[in-house]
């Protein structure tokens, strides 16, 4: 199976996965619809970019924190799921949740072709 | 047509009123958009003889059909105004995320009008438009002001959709080479904050969802292929930029005798390697960023240790790093990279400030200036004084409200305009014209006075692309000078980043451009739209007083030769350079633009 391998600590938050993520799904473009979105972490100074997986109706009740390369993050930065909390990978207008689809079958996901930093890449897992 | 948002938002702060217009389509397509029609906007309303600081000013934000369509580097805007610097007409753009959010919430144009009787900022998000109070935000910096907005959202996923832009404690003060910020990036020159200081505006926070629509997306996704290919083959683009930043060019600067120093007495520094952005790489720098959509990624995050110094943030770049560093003589990277701190957190511009704080160090290495005046000893190589010096000029405080002024007021106050070194009340860029002579050129002609990158010449005199050209002749000069100058009016006009050229040239640019739009440009239209908006300029600064005898540069770089270096015995030969130019542009011997080119502009 194919998966997209984020490497956070190489992102530099310029979000060229996000435009080309709506690039490649719809004919208007904006970031606001993609299924990747970069999120900053401001505490650390890092950028998460984390692909949208499945929509969750109900918010979790546990907040805990993961450790990524030596340093504290709030899971839920990193979670690929919408939820009422926390309602990002929604279409504006109509409010579908989205999912990251890896561009088809076989997977040939865009925002990696177009990611020169190193923190996306396609693996074999 | 495709690729524009298709309105332009017009703010009245006077009345607190705002109006939303058609864009005119006729005009987007024979100025793009952004610098191209925020100029066309200010020469068509704006009196040309009007005090920058009037409330008759106009203060346009604008994008362009490729912001935000996802073209490599399409994430900027534009602020177009006329300058409380120079007095000519003024474009500053800048990247981060704020100009695909503007777009993104259906505007290509914000046109601020009046002035506010009290601070406020406007808030956006799509069709929602607010002008609130800012009275809780004036006073406070760049970063505390995006705290205090951001700390107003319900959830941080929610105060992360929207993107502010706003000036700090200089921008307020009217600081001549105030800037405005947004995501730590600037729209630096020419003093664009302080006319948004002067109608009381503080911030713009906005949020859009809309999307922006492509007249061919297959073809379009075809183009974008080929570019990136490029972008990536390129060895500047791909690596050199991504490691090094701009910061990266101090060693081949210095060797070319271009990095200026004490106050461009010199185009060589004897420790150019401790301020290199090899030594970032090795010493303070902890990260890199990248603007919106940019592959590039030339943004530089660093830290400081060192007690006297200590901070985070955002630079320095290569022309901080020249003007705050080695014109003012300085070495210390950890006090240059401090003051780049200080300037991006008050809200200044580090190239003017540094150009600035040098031609105030050489009055003061004259005697001119006393140490009972500044507060302390302001002579060049003191680290310690530059930063003070920063501070102080942000803020307006004691000497700094001098400093505020600019160096060529300065210079004029104390009776020596020979030390200021600038063009049109601007202070140079990080380039000695005697060892780029191209450059002394552009310096002399840009509509908003002395400026590296509205015609980047150094490109091909220094890095050599997309041709090597001799830097140390004036041969050949004025068509290179009128070639990026246009096309540097189409990319900003557009939306993009000039960097782009190091790896992509017109042919791609135009391809881009129509697969967007649907605009249909020919090679010949597409490069007339730069030349038109040159022009344009142009005819507002002839309007404004402007002359001849304003397209030159100080006396230092025509006759003085560089002491050493390759430009050793070198001065700048501009009058040759600029007959040869006006003749170029179809401009009479005034340098007035003929009639006859002017109906071929259809202006």
């Amino acid at each position: 199976m194919m998966k997209i391998k984020i490497e956070p600590e190489k992102c530099t938050g310029c979000r060229y996965c996000e435009v080309v993520c709506s690039l490649q799904h719809y004919d208007s473009v904006s970031s606001k619809n993609a299924r990747i979105h970069v999120f900053p972490d401001d505490t650390n100074q890092m950028y998460f970019p984390i692909t949208a997986g499945p929509y969750t109706d109900a918010q979790c009740t546990c907040k805990r924190m993961i450790t990524v390369g030596g340093k504290e993050v709030d899971a839920c930065v990193l979670c690929p799921a919408s939820c009422p909390a926390r309602p990002v990978f929604m279409e504006p207008g109509t409010e579908i949740p989205l999912k990251c689809d890896l561009c088809g079958e076989p997977p040939d996901p865009l925002c990696v072709k177009y990611c020169t930093s190193g923190a996306l890449s396609i693996v074999e897992i | 047509m495709d690729s524009y948002a298709g309105n332009v938002l017009r703010v009245d702060l006077s009345e607190s009123k705002h109006t939303i217009e058609d864009l005119d389509e006729d005009l987007a397509r024979d100025f793009i958009g952004g610098r191209g029609l925020g100029s066309k906007i200010v020469v068509d309303e704006v009196d040309p003889n009007v005090d920058p600081f009037d409330e008759d000013n106009k203060l346009i934000f604008a994008v362009g059909p490729l912001t935000g369509s996802g073209v490599p580097t399409g994430g900027r805007y534009m602020v177009i105004t006329k300058s409380p610097l120079t007095g000519t007409i003024t474009n500053a753009n800048s990247g981060g995320h704020f100009g695909p959010e503007m777009k993104g919430a259906g505007y290509d144009m914000i046109i601020f009008e009046g002035k506010s009787p009290e601070p406020v900022y406007l808030f956006i998000e799509d069709d929602k438009i607010e002008i609130r109070s800012a009275r809780e935000l004036w006073g406070k910096t760049i970063h505390q002001t995006c705290e205090l907005i951001k700390g107003q959202f319900e959830s941080p996923w929610e105060a992360q959709q929207y993107r502010i832009a706003c000036i700090g404690p200089a921008g307020e003060k009217l600081v001549r080479m105030a800037c405005i910020a947004n995501d730590d990036r600037v729209a630096g020159r020419s003093g664009v904050g302080a006319v948004m200081g002067s109608k009381n505006l503080k911030a713009l926070v906005v949020k859009g969802t809309k999307g922006v629509s492509l007249h061919n997306k297959d073809q379009f996704k075809e183009t974008l292929k080929g570019v990136m290919d490029k972008i990536k083959a390129s060895p500047v683009t791909s690596e050199f930029a991504p490691t090094f930043g701009t910061s990266g060019s101090v060693p081949l600067f210095n060797e070319s005798g271009v990095l200026p120093a004490y106050n461009f007495r010199q185009g060589v520094f004897k420790s150019a390697e401790k301020i290199s952005g090899q030594t970032i790489a090795e010493t303070i720098l902890i990260g890199r960023e990248g603007c919106y959509a940019c592959p590039i990624h030339c943004g530089r995050v660093t830290k400081v240790e060192e007690d006297n110094y200590k901070g985070q943030g955002k630079g320095p770049e290569y022309e901080t790093l020249a003007l705050l560093g080695s014109n003012c003589g300085i070495d210390n990277l950890s006090a240059i990279a401090k003051a780049n701190y200080i300037c991006n957190d008050l809200g200044i511009d580090t190239m003017s400030a540094g150009g600035t704080i040098a031609t105030a160090m050489e009055l003061f290495d004259k005697g001119v200036i006393s140490e009972k005046e500044v507060g302390f000893t302001l002579n060049f190589g003191s680290a310690e004084a530059m930063v003070k010096a920063v501070e102080m000029m942000g803020l307006r405080e004691g000497f700094g409200d001098i400093l505020a002024e600019g160096g060529y007021r300065i210079a004029e106050k104390y009776g020596h305009p020979e030390v200021f070194m600038g063009v049109k009340k601007q202070e140079f860029a990080g380039y000695d014209p005697r060892a780029c002579k191209g450059m002394g050129l552009q310096f002399a002609t840009c509509n908003r006075g002395a400026c590296h990158i509205r015609g980047a010449v150094y490109i091909p005199e220094l890095y050599g692309i997309p041709e090597k050209i001799d830097p140390l002749t004036t041969e050949g000069k004025a068509g290179w000078t009128k070639i990026f100058q246009d096309f540097t009016a189409i990319v900003d006009s557009a939306g993009m980043c000039m960097f782009t050229f190091l790896a992509i040239w017109k042919d791609e640019m135009r391809a881009m451009l129509n697969d967007t739009t649907g605009a249909g440009y020919t090679m010949e239209e597409m490069m007339r739209v730069g030349e038109r908006i040159w022009n344009l300029e142009r005819l507002f600064n002839l309007d404004a007083g402007f002359s001849k005898v304003d397209d030159t540069l100080p006396k230092r770089i025509l006759e003085e030769p560089a002491p050493e270096g390759p430009a050793k015995g070198h001065v700048c030969e501009l009058d040759k350079m600029l007959t040869e130019y006006y003749q170029l542009r179809g401009w009479d011997e005034n340098g007035v633009p003929t009639k006859e080119k002017l109906s071929e502009l259809n202006l």
